[in-house]
């Protein structure tokens, strides 16, 4: 399984059927292929997830998501 | 252990069954501390009352014997005399006796048996006052004599006579000494009854009040949540009121509101996308 289907895992249970498409456009963000994600890039990438998740959801819970898909 | 909606009736529930048993045991302990205390004024009560009233009969029994004893003595001879009446006599103070013993036994308050022990001292003294008089009224006594030791025979008689009555009110004292316990111990247990029904009243209510209030909050904020997302507002917050299933059915709905959002937001920027790639073909 690679690390990007692991982060978009943890994820779902905060984003639910647009996780997939969620987590797509932060790799776009990050400039970096979703095939390509390692776990070295889980710090920059959650960051980008809060960020974003901030807009559709509580500062408490994006960053709540934030620390689950760093934690990898 | 997680407090799901069951978990939460469960308890409410058990809670109040445990409220009914203890208000059935406290019933329970009613009932049998009564028949208890009804038992033991049957028994006690009843049994140092009947001791009272043969006390009494073998007492008069004991005089009339005495008093035929002197009163017959020269007619029948003091051998046959004896026989018929003193001996008879001696036989009813034995029975007294006897019976005053088992009463002190009985008595179930010192007070009580201090009276019943009285009857034993007071019948010591009539036997000693009989044989007096017995002595007193051989030949070759002196009419003084004579008077005297019938005097104390009579005043030995009428004090057992009287301590025997004491006895008997004794008797009395300690059945209405059991209805008195019957009395308080009913009481007691209808204010303990009472007592818990209203605490189990309260409680019941509470705990109806407060599950209800853990059930209807969340279930309230989740309607309020759906209605204002079919209208289109997707700007409201999903709160988790509890840990339970509607605390999970919340979480759905977040993540539903979430994707929504996200999808809607996509749909926006695609159209802006469009208008401004269009616009700049123009």
């Amino acid at each position: 399984m690679s690390v990007f289907s692991q982060a978009c895992d943890k994820a779902r249970p905060f984003l639910g059927p647009a996780t997939e498409k969620f987590m797509e456009r932060q790799c776009k963000l990050l400039k970096v292929d979703q095939a390509e994600i390692t776990k070295e890039h889980l710090v920059k990438l959650a960051w980008y997830v809060k960020s974003s998740a901030s807009l559709i959801m509580d500062a408490a819970q994006a960053e709540k998501l934030e620390k689950t898909i760093a934690a990898g | 252990m997680k407090m799901t909606i069951t978990n939460k009736l469960l308890l409410g529930f058990g809670g109040l069954l445990l409220l009914t048993a203890v208000i059935a045991g406290i019933g329970i302990y009613a009932v049998s501390n009564l028949r208890h205390s009804a038992q033991e004024t049957t028994r006690i009560g009843a049994r140092l009352n009947s001791i009272s009233v043969e006390i009494q009969v073998h007492n008069l029994e004991a005089q009339r014997k005495a008093t035929s004893y002197f009163l017959q003595k020269a007619a029948l001879g003091e051998e046959n005399a004896r026989a018929t009446y003193l001996d008879e006599a001696t036989f009813e103070v034995h029975e007294i006796q006897s019976l005053a013993s088992k009463a002190v036994q009985l008595a179930p308050s010192p007070e009580v048996k201090a009276k019943f022990k009285r009857i034993d001292t007071a019948l010591h003294e009539y036997e000693q006052a009989l044989d007096k008089a017995v002595a007193a009224s051989q030949p070759n006594q002196s009419a003084k004599e004579v008077q005297d030791a019938m005097a104390s025979y009579d005043a030995a008689g009428e004090s057992l006579h009287e301590t025997a009555e004491d006895g008997e009110i004794a008797g009395h004292d300690v059945a209405q000494q059991f209805q008195d316990e019957i009395e308080r111990t009913s009481k007691r247990s209808v204010g303990l009854a009472i007592g818990f029904s209203i605490v189990g009243l309260v409680l019941a209510l509470s705990t109806s009040f407060a599950l209800a209030r853990a059930i209807l909050v969340p279930v309230r904020h989740l309607r309020e949540v759906a209605e204002n997302v079919s209208l289109g507002n997707l700007d409201i917050s999903v709160h988790r009121h509890s840990s339970d299933e509607i605390g999970d059915l919340a979480d759905s709905f977040q993540r539903m509101v979430t994707a929504v959002k996200f999808f809607r937001m996509e749909a926006e920027t695609a159209q802006a996308d469009a208008a401004s790639a269009g616009g700049g073909s123009r």
